[in-house]
Protein backbone atom coordinates (compact mmCIF):
# COMPACT_ATOMS: atom_id res chain seq x y z
CA UNK A 1 0.00 0.00 0.00
CA UNK A 2 1.69 3.37 -0.69
CA UNK A 3 1.52 6.16 1.20
CA UNK A 4 -0.33 9.57 0.62
CA UNK A 5 0.56 13.02 1.05
CA UNK A 6 -1.40 15.74 1.81
CA UNK A 7 -2.00 19.12 0.32
CA UNK A 8 -3.87 22.57 -0.13
CA UNK A 9 -6.96 21.60 -2.25
CA UNK A 10 -6.40 23.14 -6.04
CA UNK A 11 -9.64 24.57 -8.38
CA UNK A 12 -7.34 22.17 -11.05
CA UNK A 13 -8.42 19.25 -8.33
CA UNK A 14 -12.01 20.08 -9.60
CA UNK A 15 -12.09 16.75 -12.67
CA UNK A 16 -10.96 14.49 -9.70
CA UNK A 17 -14.00 15.75 -7.36
CA UNK A 18 -16.55 15.16 -10.36
CA UNK A 19 -14.67 11.94 -11.18
CA UNK A 20 -15.23 10.45 -8.07
CA UNK A 21 -18.70 11.81 -7.26
CA UNK A 22 -20.04 9.78 -10.43
CA UNK A 23 -18.16 6.59 -9.42
CA UNK A 24 -20.95 3.96 -9.00
CA UNK A 25 -23.40 4.43 -5.52
CA UNK A 26 -21.38 7.45 -4.65
CA UNK A 27 -23.95 9.65 -5.42
CA UNK A 28 -26.55 8.37 -2.96
CA UNK A 29 -24.38 9.56 -0.20
CA UNK A 30 -25.23 13.33 -1.08
CA UNK A 31 -27.51 15.21 -1.43
CA UNK A 32 -27.46 16.31 -5.05
CA UNK A 33 -28.13 13.86 -7.92
CA UNK A 34 -26.90 13.59 -11.32
CA UNK A 35 -26.31 16.67 -13.72
CA UNK A 36 -26.64 20.12 -13.21
CA UNK A 37 -27.14 19.73 -9.49
CA UNK A 38 -23.79 17.83 -8.82
CA UNK A 39 -22.23 20.49 -10.97
CA UNK A 40 -23.14 23.22 -8.66
CA UNK A 41 -22.56 21.45 -6.11
CA UNK A 42 -18.96 20.38 -6.77
CA UNK A 43 -18.18 24.00 -8.20
CA UNK A 44 -19.15 25.49 -4.66
CA UNK A 45 -17.28 22.86 -2.59
CA UNK A 46 -14.10 23.12 -5.14
CA UNK A 47 -14.73 26.86 -4.42
CA UNK A 48 -13.52 27.17 -0.94
CA UNK A 49 -9.88 25.97 -1.99
CA UNK A 50 -9.89 29.49 -2.48
CA UNK A 51 -9.75 30.18 1.26
CA UNK A 52 -7.25 27.36 1.82
CA UNK A 53 -9.39 25.48 4.00
CA UNK A 54 -9.78 22.72 1.87
CA UNK A 55 -7.15 19.96 2.00
CA UNK A 56 -6.14 17.06 -1.07
CA UNK A 57 -4.83 13.90 -0.26
CA UNK A 58 -2.58 12.82 -2.99
CA UNK A 59 -0.50 9.51 -4.06
CA UNK A 60 2.12 9.76 -6.44
CA UNK A 61 0.93 12.88 -7.05
CA UNK A 62 -2.20 12.18 -8.28
CA UNK A 63 -5.36 13.35 -6.02
CA UNK A 64 -7.27 10.83 -4.08
CA UNK A 65 -9.54 12.19 -1.95
CA UNK A 66 -10.44 15.55 -0.88
CA UNK A 67 -11.62 17.22 2.69
CA UNK A 68 -13.25 20.62 3.03
CA UNK A 69 -14.53 23.13 5.78
CA UNK A 70 -17.65 25.09 4.59
CA UNK A 71 -16.18 28.14 6.57
CA UNK A 72 -19.73 30.09 7.68
CA UNK A 73 -20.24 33.50 6.77
CA UNK A 74 -21.80 35.14 9.95
CA UNK A 75 -19.65 36.21 13.04
CA UNK A 76 -22.10 34.74 15.98
CA UNK A 77 -21.62 31.40 14.05
CA UNK A 78 -17.62 32.00 12.52
CA UNK A 79 -16.48 29.59 15.48
CA UNK A 80 -18.00 26.26 13.72
CA UNK A 81 -18.25 24.78 10.45
CA UNK A 82 -19.39 22.22 8.58
CA UNK A 83 -17.22 19.83 6.63
CA UNK A 84 -17.34 17.77 3.43
CA UNK A 85 -14.83 14.24 2.51
CA UNK A 86 -14.61 12.24 -0.20
CA UNK A 87 -12.39 9.55 -0.95
CA UNK A 88 -11.80 7.98 -4.43
CA UNK A 89 -13.30 4.45 -4.73
CA UNK A 90 -10.27 2.42 -5.90
CA UNK A 91 -8.58 4.51 -2.43
CA UNK A 92 -10.98 3.40 0.32
CA UNK A 93 -10.13 1.43 3.43
CA UNK A 94 -6.22 2.56 2.99
CA UNK A 95 -6.69 5.24 5.80
CA UNK A 96 -7.35 8.07 3.49
CA UNK A 97 -10.39 9.46 4.85
CA UNK A 98 -8.99 9.07 8.48
CA UNK A 99 -5.67 11.20 7.50
CA UNK A 100 -8.18 14.14 5.94
CA UNK A 101 -10.56 14.37 9.38
CA UNK A 102 -7.14 14.28 11.48
CA UNK A 103 -5.44 16.98 9.39
CA UNK A 104 -8.45 18.76 8.66
CA UNK A 105 -9.57 18.97 12.51
CA UNK A 106 -5.75 20.32 12.56
CA UNK A 107 -6.33 22.85 10.26
CA UNK A 108 -9.32 23.98 11.51
CA UNK A 109 -8.34 24.74 15.21
CA UNK A 110 -4.76 25.96 14.45
CA UNK A 111 -5.44 27.90 11.49
CA UNK A 112 -8.73 28.86 11.70
CA UNK A 113 -9.50 29.23 15.59
CA UNK A 114 -12.31 26.52 14.92
CA UNK A 115 -14.23 25.54 18.31
CA UNK A 116 -16.31 22.66 16.90
CA UNK A 117 -16.30 21.21 13.21
CA UNK A 118 -19.59 18.91 12.36
CA UNK A 119 -20.97 17.18 9.22
CA UNK A 120 -23.88 16.14 7.61
CA UNK A 121 -24.55 12.24 7.21
CA UNK A 122 -27.14 10.11 5.70
CA UNK A 123 -27.70 6.83 7.22
CA UNK A 124 -25.92 3.45 6.77
CA UNK A 125 -23.21 5.92 5.35
CA UNK A 126 -19.63 3.97 5.74
CA UNK A 127 -18.16 7.25 7.04
CA UNK A 128 -19.57 7.55 10.37
CA UNK A 129 -17.32 4.83 11.61
CA UNK A 130 -14.73 6.95 10.88
CA UNK A 131 -16.26 9.86 12.54
CA UNK A 132 -16.67 7.88 15.48
CA UNK A 133 -13.64 7.14 15.67
CA UNK A 134 -12.39 10.29 15.52
CA UNK A 135 -14.24 12.18 18.24
CA UNK A 136 -17.71 12.99 16.36
CA UNK A 137 -20.82 12.67 18.42
CA UNK A 138 -24.29 12.48 16.63
CA UNK A 139 -26.44 15.14 17.49
CA UNK A 140 -29.71 15.40 15.27
CA UNK A 141 -30.81 12.04 13.57
CA UNK A 142 -33.80 13.65 11.64
CA UNK A 143 -35.72 10.41 9.69
CA UNK A 144 -37.57 10.58 6.51
CA UNK A 145 -34.74 13.62 5.52
CA UNK A 146 -34.23 11.90 2.31
CA UNK A 147 -36.72 10.43 -0.59
CA UNK A 148 -34.78 8.88 -3.34
CA UNK A 149 -36.36 6.29 -5.48
CA UNK A 150 -39.62 6.27 -3.08
CA UNK A 151 -37.95 5.00 -0.05
CA UNK A 152 -36.79 7.59 2.89
CA UNK A 153 -33.78 8.08 4.93
CA UNK A 154 -32.44 9.62 7.88
CA UNK A 155 -29.54 12.38 7.70
CA UNK A 156 -27.64 12.49 10.75
CA UNK A 157 -25.35 15.13 12.41
CA UNK A 158 -22.44 14.66 13.98
CA UNK A 159 -19.88 17.12 15.92
CA UNK A 160 -16.33 17.44 17.84
CA UNK A 161 -15.10 20.07 20.09
CA UNK A 162 -12.11 21.01 19.14
CA UNK B 1 -59.51 44.47 12.79
CA UNK B 2 -58.47 41.91 10.23
CA UNK B 3 -55.49 39.66 9.71
CA UNK B 4 -54.16 38.35 6.75
CA UNK B 5 -51.56 36.82 4.53
CA UNK B 6 -50.52 37.05 1.35
CA UNK B 7 -47.55 36.05 -0.74
CA UNK B 8 -44.54 38.53 -0.41
CA UNK B 9 -43.13 40.94 -2.90
CA UNK B 10 -39.56 41.04 -4.24
CA UNK B 11 -40.02 44.60 -3.15
CA UNK B 12 -40.59 44.05 0.69
CA UNK B 13 -36.90 43.18 1.88
CA UNK B 14 -36.91 46.63 3.67
CA UNK B 15 -39.93 45.71 5.80
CA UNK B 16 -37.72 42.63 6.91
CA UNK B 17 -34.30 44.06 7.34
CA UNK B 18 -36.53 46.97 9.78
CA UNK B 19 -38.07 43.83 11.98
CA UNK B 20 -34.75 41.99 11.99
CA UNK B 21 -33.34 45.26 13.63
CA UNK B 22 -35.85 46.48 15.88
CA UNK B 23 -34.82 45.87 19.91
CA UNK B 24 -33.13 42.09 20.95
CA UNK B 25 -34.38 40.59 17.24
CA UNK B 26 -31.22 39.90 15.87
CA UNK B 27 -30.32 38.00 19.32
CA UNK B 28 -32.88 35.36 17.50
CA UNK B 29 -30.80 35.06 14.27
CA UNK B 30 -27.73 34.56 13.33
CA UNK B 31 -26.42 37.81 11.53
CA UNK B 32 -24.57 40.49 13.53
CA UNK B 33 -24.57 43.33 11.95
CA UNK B 34 -26.15 45.27 8.72
CA UNK B 35 -23.88 43.48 6.14
CA UNK B 36 -25.26 40.70 7.35
CA UNK B 37 -28.69 41.45 7.60
CA UNK B 38 -28.18 42.79 4.01
CA UNK B 39 -27.27 39.53 2.96
CA UNK B 40 -29.87 37.28 4.94
CA UNK B 41 -32.19 39.51 3.32
CA UNK B 42 -31.17 38.96 -0.07
CA UNK B 43 -31.68 35.11 0.46
CA UNK B 44 -34.55 35.37 2.25
CA UNK B 45 -36.59 37.54 -0.56
CA UNK B 46 -35.06 35.89 -3.16
CA UNK B 47 -38.24 33.01 -2.06
CA UNK B 48 -40.59 35.15 -3.21
CA UNK B 49 -40.35 35.05 -7.13
CA UNK B 50 -41.50 31.32 -6.52
CA UNK B 51 -44.37 32.45 -4.09
CA UNK B 52 -42.82 30.73 -1.36
CA UNK B 53 -42.89 33.50 1.25
CA UNK B 54 -45.87 35.32 2.59
CA UNK B 55 -46.50 38.52 4.48
CA UNK B 56 -49.07 39.10 7.27
CA UNK B 57 -51.34 42.43 7.61
CA UNK B 58 -52.83 43.82 10.07
CA UNK B 59 -55.48 46.07 8.91
CA UNK B 60 -53.45 46.00 5.27
CA UNK B 61 -50.63 46.98 7.24
CA UNK B 62 -47.59 44.19 6.67
CA UNK B 63 -46.68 42.73 9.81
CA UNK B 64 -44.44 40.06 9.60
CA UNK B 65 -43.22 37.44 7.26
CA UNK B 66 -43.14 33.88 6.85
CA UNK B 67 -40.93 31.63 4.16
CA UNK B 68 -40.10 28.00 2.67
CA UNK B 69 -36.51 28.06 2.01
CA UNK B 70 -36.96 25.87 -0.63
CA UNK B 71 -34.28 22.88 -1.25
CA UNK B 72 -32.56 23.29 -4.63
CA UNK B 73 -32.40 19.48 -4.48
CA UNK B 74 -34.54 16.74 -5.68
CA UNK B 75 -33.95 14.25 -3.01
CA UNK B 76 -35.00 16.42 -0.54
CA UNK B 77 -37.79 18.65 -2.30
CA UNK B 78 -40.25 16.87 -0.10
CA UNK B 79 -39.13 18.70 2.93
CA UNK B 80 -38.04 22.08 4.00
CA UNK B 81 -37.17 24.70 6.47
CA UNK B 82 -38.90 27.61 7.09
CA UNK B 83 -38.40 31.21 8.83
CA UNK B 84 -40.78 33.53 10.32
CA UNK B 85 -40.19 36.98 11.91
CA UNK B 86 -43.12 39.06 13.52
CA UNK B 87 -42.45 43.02 13.73
CA UNK B 88 -42.29 43.83 17.01
CA UNK B 89 -45.04 45.63 17.24
CA UNK B 90 -47.85 43.38 16.66
CA UNK B 91 -46.69 40.55 18.64
CA UNK B 92 -49.01 38.63 20.88
CA UNK B 93 -51.69 39.33 18.32
CA UNK B 94 -52.30 36.16 16.60
CA UNK B 95 -49.71 36.51 13.67
CA UNK B 96 -46.90 34.15 14.50
CA UNK B 97 -49.76 31.64 14.45
CA UNK B 98 -51.62 32.54 11.16
CA UNK B 99 -48.20 33.08 9.26
CA UNK B 100 -47.18 29.22 10.15
CA UNK B 101 -51.43 28.25 9.49
CA UNK B 102 -51.06 29.43 5.96
CA UNK B 103 -47.67 28.81 5.08
CA UNK B 104 -48.01 24.89 6.27
CA UNK B 105 -51.22 25.19 3.69
CA UNK B 106 -48.72 26.43 1.14
CA UNK B 107 -46.12 23.73 1.69
CA UNK B 108 -48.33 21.20 1.41
CA UNK B 109 -50.62 21.85 -1.07
CA UNK B 110 -48.22 24.20 -3.80
CA UNK B 111 -45.03 22.75 -3.10
CA UNK B 112 -46.35 18.79 -2.04
CA UNK B 113 -44.33 19.25 1.25
CA UNK B 114 -44.39 16.11 3.27
CA UNK B 115 -41.97 17.39 6.58
CA UNK B 116 -41.46 20.86 7.71
CA UNK B 117 -38.45 21.81 9.96
CA UNK B 118 -37.39 25.23 11.63
CA UNK B 119 -34.33 25.92 14.08
CA UNK B 120 -34.87 27.87 17.12
CA UNK B 121 -32.24 29.40 19.51
CA UNK B 122 -32.43 28.48 22.98
CA UNK B 123 -34.29 30.70 25.01
CA UNK B 124 -36.62 32.34 22.13
CA UNK B 125 -39.79 32.65 23.06
CA UNK B 126 -41.12 31.78 19.75
CA UNK B 127 -40.78 28.06 20.83
CA UNK B 128 -44.01 28.25 22.40
CA UNK B 129 -45.50 29.26 19.43
CA UNK B 130 -43.67 26.30 18.01
CA UNK B 131 -44.82 23.95 20.41
CA UNK B 132 -49.13 25.06 20.22
CA UNK B 133 -48.45 24.88 16.38
CA UNK B 134 -47.62 20.94 16.98
CA UNK B 135 -43.96 20.96 15.89
CA UNK B 136 -41.85 18.48 18.38
CA UNK B 137 -38.21 18.79 19.01
CA UNK B 138 -35.40 16.25 17.50
CA UNK B 139 -32.12 17.72 18.76
CA UNK B 140 -29.76 20.48 19.43
CA UNK B 141 -26.92 22.09 19.10
CA UNK B 142 -25.59 23.51 22.18
CA UNK B 143 -22.89 25.65 20.80
CA UNK B 144 -24.28 27.13 17.70
CA UNK B 145 -24.21 30.58 18.29
CA UNK B 146 -21.31 32.43 20.04
CA UNK B 147 -22.41 36.16 21.25
CA UNK B 148 -20.87 38.33 23.33
CA UNK B 149 -18.47 35.01 24.42
CA UNK B 150 -21.63 33.41 25.60
CA UNK B 151 -23.26 30.30 23.24
CA UNK B 152 -26.68 29.42 22.87
CA UNK B 153 -27.34 26.45 21.70
CA UNK B 154 -29.78 26.28 18.33
CA UNK B 155 -32.78 23.41 18.79
CA UNK B 156 -34.55 21.60 15.95
CA UNK B 157 -37.61 20.88 15.59
CA UNK B 158 -40.08 19.56 13.00
CA UNK B 159 -43.91 19.21 11.89
CA UNK B 160 -44.98 16.49 9.23
CA UNK B 161 -48.10 17.53 7.17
Amino acid sequence: MKEHDLRYTLMTDAPYLNEWLLQEGVMHWFPFSLGKEMEDAAACWIGFSKYSCSLTATIDGIPVGIGTLFLMPYRKVAHHCLFKLIVDKKHRNQGIGTSLVKNLKNLAKNYFRQELMHIEVFEDNPLIKILHAQGFKEFVRQERYVKENGKYYARILLEAFL
Amino acid sequence: MTLTTRFTQETEGHLLKQWLQQGDTLRWFPMFDEREIDDAVRIWIGYAKYQASLTAEYDGVPCGMANLNLQPYQKMAHQCLLSIIVDEEHRGKGVGTLLLRDLEKLAKEKFRIELLHLEVYKGNPAVNLYRRSGYVEFGCQTRFIKDKGEYIGKIFMQKPL
